[in-house]
Parts: C-alpha cells; structure tokens; sequence
C-alpha cells in the first residue's frame, strides 16, 4: 500500500535538484537494473522495427509493475530523431524515464503497453497541422489512451483555432519551437504530476476498496458516489445497488443526537463523529461508529464516511458491564443476607413467640401479626437473595416431572383462587443431576409470576419435552411455562432479568428472575421468554433448557391435562 | 409419652434465647449450649433425639461440631441451621441444612421430618433422596 503524499514529495525533490538527485538514486537501486537501463539507454528505435519491438517487449515487463513511487514515462514521438534527442536531453533533469518513438506505430505500441504519464508529439515543418493531429487523434482513438495528455511541439505558432478546438479533447498543450527548456520541463512537469496525481487517487481508491472500513462518499445533496467493499460486507448492499442513491433512504441512521444538528456540526467542523445505529440490507439493526468528513476542496459538499461495525464490541462491553455488576450485587447480597439472617431469625421467632403469646389482647395481637408479616416479606427477600443455597453438596439425578408437580401442588391453592386453568403437556420426562431446592425455586418464580399476571383468571401451560438448543446444538430438556396474563411490555422485556427490577412494586422483589437466571446457568441452561398478542390476548411464555438430561421415562404423546 | 429432646447450638444468646421456647412450643424439650464444646459435654452426659447446631461460632463449627457428635452416637441426626449463603464444605455429618431465614414454622417442619425419618429407619439411616425431598419443602 503506498502511504498518501508520495508525489508532493516527488514534486518537493524536483525543486530542489541535488535531493531529487540522491532520491532518483535510491529509486534506481529498488528498482534494480532494468530501470536504471531505461533512463541512460532510452528506448532509441530510429528505424529499426525489430530491434524496437524488443524493446518494447523488455519495457513493458518492467513498467507494468511500476507503483506511484516510481518515476513516470515520457513519450516523445516525431521523425526528427536529433530533435527527440534534444527533448531527451532537456528532460533528463526531471529524472523521470523518457522514451522515444520514431513513428506513431512504435508510439501507439508503447502506449498500450506502457503507462505514459505525458507524450511529447513533435510536428515537423514537412508535416501540416492536419496530419500531426490525425495521427494523435488515432492513436488517442484507442479507448485506455483517451486520459494521456499530448503536448505537441510545432515549428510555426498555432493559427488556426478550430483545430484546436477538434482536438482539444486529446490534444492538451501546445509549444512552439525553439523549445526553451525550462516551458518543456514545466509543461511536463504539469502533466507527469497530474498522471501521478491520478496514480495516486487510483491506488488510495483500490486501498479504500480494500479497507475493512465501510467508506461511503456522497455528494451535497446525499446521493452516493462511492460505495467500497466494505461498505457492501458492512450494509449487504452491493455497490451497484446503491450508487446515485440517497444514503439516508438506503440506511436508516438513528444518530446519537438529533439529526437537524448532525449538518451544522458537520459543516461547521467539517467533520462529525459518533456511533449511529443503523439498518442494513436484511434489516437488522447494527451500532456502526462512523466519521463523516466534509470535503471541501471541491466545495460541492460532498462528504466522506468512514464506518465500522461496533455491536459486537458493545454488546460484549454490555455484557462485561452485567456480569461484573451482577457479580458485585451476589457478593453483597451474601454478606448483607448473612448479616441479617440471624437478627431476622431471632426476630421471626420472637414475633411467633408474641403472637401466641396468652397475655397479648386485641389491638397488641393485630400489631403482632402485621409485624410478622413485615418480617415474613423481609425473609422472602433475603431468601430471594439466598436463591443460591443449597441443602446438599452433591447432585442427585431430579425428575423434571416431578419438580413441576410439587411446584404445581404448593400453588395448586393460588391458582385455584385466581381460576386459572393448568394445562400439563409432558411429552417426556427428564431427569437431569441437580439440587431440586433450586429448580423448585425456579418453577416457582415461573409459576408465581404467570399466577400474579392472571388476576381475572386464564390459561396456564407447561409442557415438557425433549430438545435441542438452538444456539450450543446441546440436547437436553425444555420446560415452558406460558400463561395468557397481562403480557410484558416491550419497554420492560430488555431488564426483566435485571436485579430487583420489577414490574410489581407492591409485592415483588425484583428477584426471582434474576434468581432464577442464575440458577439455570450454573445448569449451563437458558431462561428466555416471548411475549406475543394473539388476537385479544396475550401469551407469555418462559422457556427454561437445561442441556445433558436423560430421557427417564418416554410418556405417551397425548398430552396429560390436569 | 416422653418429649423429644433437641440440643439447640448457637453462639448468640438472644437467639438461643428465642429458638429456644419456639421448639418447646413445637412439643420438643430443648437443651441449650452456647458453643460446640459446650454440647459435647452435654451429648456426653444425657440422651439428645436431634442436634440443632449453628453454623458459624468461634471455636469449633456446626459441621465440626457435627462430625464429633456423630462420632459419639453415629445414629445421632444432626441439622445445621444457618444465615450463611453457600452450603458448608465439610457436610457429610449433617443430615440436613435449613436457612434461618426459612422461619420458626419451617425450622419446625424441618425438625420433625428429621426425626420422624430418623425414627423410621433408626440405625440404618434414611435414604439420601428421601432426605432431599425432605428438606426442601418450600415455603
């Protein structure tokens, strides 16, 4: 990759000669032999058409591997080969290769073979006007020399205008003899920098295809210019589905501030930068970190973006962030817990001991009992945060059956209360290795918060089955509580498994979930959810999957309705 | 018929204190002791039905406290009642482990079940799934 700035560079070295020199050197040393050849021994066919195609053949080996670090061609073309030898001699000092061609055949071989910064076309005084620019013109008919820039080189000044008006579009300058050396050395000058210029801009567009960066160029109203490979591995759209269209229309961009103050900011600093959120060609939402430069030079307002793709990296810093709070709150709630378990326990006991006590009458017993109700809430929670305990070291292998069963029996009162209809599907049972006390805990928090979200009664199913998971490709048993309840609003689902986040502020904890995620991860399992409407109603289902169960004892595919 | 005894452990007094009349309400006769050597003397010199240890008690812990009372009457069951939230390492003495935070009926629960499986299957030992099942009665 050629770092930007190589031809200021080359042009500050033709200021000053003796630098130039030293650099045109080291040139020829990377370059190695062949090029040093090319500058002493310019290619000199005078006549002999052979020998010339050699040449040419010898050349082109080595220009078609030149890069923008190297020196430009210059082809000097005319029948006068005193005259070229002269225009040779005066451009020597320019350090650049110059090559000779004796008629426009040689030219136009060394033209398709070659990249000719600039063509010097002498015309001489036997030769009118007309034929020099046919032969021009012909040999610029060839579609990949339209760009070369020709200066022609004429005995008698220009007259007529018209010609030139012809060909103008191939024929760029003209000088008129006696050549002064330093015009033709400007002349060239001019144009072997334009070609470098070119060069230049041809690698820095390849380089900025190659980018992994999303590179987007649009014009001052919006419509795309420029749309590089990594734009089309970043957005799915293709380069060719895009160009001339407005880059707002084809990504949807959410930026980070409003986006009537995006403009100002960009034209005032000339450059904006921020993390977007953006839609590509599937639809799906990705955090793009962009920087948009505004591109003065040309006062069309274009402007420049490059972007790359962060949501990986957010997400990962998201869940960095979750986990290591996460694990700051278990390690406080286990000494806060253990600090307040024993004053709670005396505490409960003494309020149960009040409570019974025989002397207590009326108004003192009522406020015995909302005291111990108080603490009874107190002991949920800190039992919440307990979630973890277990009253064995060693796993045993638990039906999964069976846990939902005494779930479903401890509630069995509530949901009765609540008329909410239990629909069992226990396709199979599974028996995984674990402590019953907290997979019980588990289904219970399930259970409790579909009974809670069903007041005015409704449906509540749990299936049992065996599964695969869709991310990890483990089997294993899946166990779905859903309930046609009050449903989970779309702004809540993202923290529903947040600590003491709660959608119940009179009676939640803002645990059990959280609890309960927790659990189902030492399992290596998952707890997700879905909330869907469904016509008038809402279901909400919970899907544990704990991987590795054993399937105990294949039940009937008929589903066993409670 | 003769009460069931249960030796209650604990370092705190006002704990002891409380736990104390609500197992005696539960139709247990309770014997306390305030540390671990305290209630090998007493295991040493009268009959207990049921060990009720902390966990947590300068000197020797509950578990400790387990493994030395089990070597003394092997049949003996012991439940360790605590306010820590990870489970003791060493708790293959222990018969049972109850979070204070449970509260005084299911420490009651708790207690009875351990005796009644114990009475069951005295000298044998009760069946390690039954144990669990047991213990995790959910509240």
């Amino acid at each position: 990759m050629n770092p930007p700035g190589t031809c200021r560079c080359r042009t500050r070295n033709r200021s000053n000669n003796r630098e130039f020199r030293s650099e045109s050197l080291r040139t020829d040393n990377l370059l190695g032999k062949s090029a040093v050849v090319a500058r002493h021994k310019p290619w000199l066919p005078v006549g002999e058409e052979g020998s010339a195609g050699e040449s040419l053949t010898t050349y082109d080996k080595e220009a078609k591997t030149m890069n923008a670090n190297e020196k430009v061609n210059i082809l000097i073309v005319g029948k006068r080969t005193a005259r070229l030898a002269s225009y040779e001699v005066m451009l020597r000092e320019l350090g650049e290769n110059v090559i000779l061609a004796s008629s426009t055949e040689e030219a136009l071989r060394c033209l398709l073979q070659t990249d000719v910064a600039v063509m010097l076309f002498d015309v001489d005084r036997f030769q009118s006007e007309r034929d020099a620019f046919d032969a021009a013109n012909a040999i610029l008919q060839h579609s990949n020399l339209q760009k070369t820039p020709i200066i022609f080189v004429l005995d008698a000044p220009l007259t007529d205008l018209s010609e030139y008006k012809e060909y103008r579009r191939g024929a760029v300058d003209f000088i008129s003899t006696p050549v002064l050396p330093e015009l033709l050395r400007n002349k060239v000058t001019i144009f072997a920098d334009l070609h470098c210029k070119a060069r230049q801009l041809e690698t820095l567009t390849r380089d900025l295809d190659l980018l992994s960066e999303a590179v987007i160029v649009s014009d001052g109203d919006g419509y795309i210019e420029f749309w590089n490979s990594g734009a089309e591995a970043l957005y799915g759209w293709r380069c060719e589905e895009v160009l001339g269209k407005k880059l707002d229309q084809v990504l949807p961009t959410t930026f980070p501030e409003p986006s009537e103050q995006v403009l100002p900011a960009l034209t005032s600093a000339g450059q904006w930068e921020g993390t977007v959120r953006r839609q590509n060609k599937g639809g799906q939402e990705i955090s793009v970190a962009i920087r948009k430069v505004l591109q003065r030079s040309d006062g069309t307002g274009a402007v420049l973006e490059m972007g790359h793709d962060i949501s990986a990296q957010l997400q990962a810093e998201a869940a960095l962030r979750q986990s290591e709070r996460l694990a700051a709150i278990g390690r406080l709630a286990a000494v806060i817990a253990h600090e307040i378990n024993n004053p709670l326990e005396a505490i409960a006991n003494a309020l149960f001991l009040v409570r019974s006590h025989p002397s207590l009458k009326g108004e003192a017993q009522r406020f015995a009992r909302l005291a111990e109700e108080e603490v009874a809430r107190i002991q949920h929670i800190t039992q919440q945060m307990l979630g973890f305990y277990r009253e064995s070291r060693t796993p045993i292998s638990v039906s999964m059956r069976t846990i939902v069963d005494d779930v479903l029996d401890l509630q069995g009162r509530r949901l009765q209360i609540n008329r909410i209809l239990v629909e069992k599907e226990y396709r199979d049972d599974m028996v995984v290795i674990g402590f019953p006390a907290e997979l019980k805990q588990v289904f219970l928090n399930l259970i409790g918060n579909a009974t809670q979200a069903m007041p005015q009664g409704g449906r509540l199913r749990i299936s049992i089955r065996e599964s695969t998971d869709h991310a990890s490709s483990l089997r294993g048993v899946r166990v779905s509580v859903c309930d046609t309840g009050s449903g989970i609003q779309p702004q809540d689902a993202k923290r529903l498994f947040e600590p003491f986040f709660t959608t119940k502020p009179n009676n939640g904890t803002g645990l059990g979930l959280w609890v309960s995620k927790g659990i189902i991860e030492k399992y290596q399992g998952t707890l997700r959810f879905r909330s869907l409407r469904l016509y008038d109603q809402h279901v909400t289902c919970f899907s544990v999957f704990i991987p590795g169960a054993a399937v105990a004892h294949p039940l009937a595919r008929d589903a066993v309705c409670a | 018929m003769n009460k069931e005894v249960i030796l209650c452990v604990d370092d705190e007094e006002t704990s002891l204190f409380l736990r104390k009349p609500v197992l005696e309400q539960a139709g247990y006769e309770v014997v306390t002791a305030a540390s671990a050597t305290q209630a090998l003397e007493v295991l040493s010199s009268r009959k207990i039905d049921l060990l009720l240890t902390d966990y947590l008690m300068p000197g020797q812990t509950g578990t400790e406290l387990a493994r030395a009372a089990k070597n003394m009457f092997p049949e003996l069951p012991v439940i360790i009642l605590s306010g820590v939230t990870e489970l003791p390492p060493d708790m293959e003495h222990v018969d049972l482990f109850v979070s204070k935070v449970e509260g005084p009926q299911s420490m009651c629960e708790k207690v009875a079940a351990v005796l009644s499986a114990n009475r069951k299957e005295s000298g044998t030992g009760w069946k390690r799934e039954n144990r669990h099942r047991r213990g995790q009665r959910l509240t």
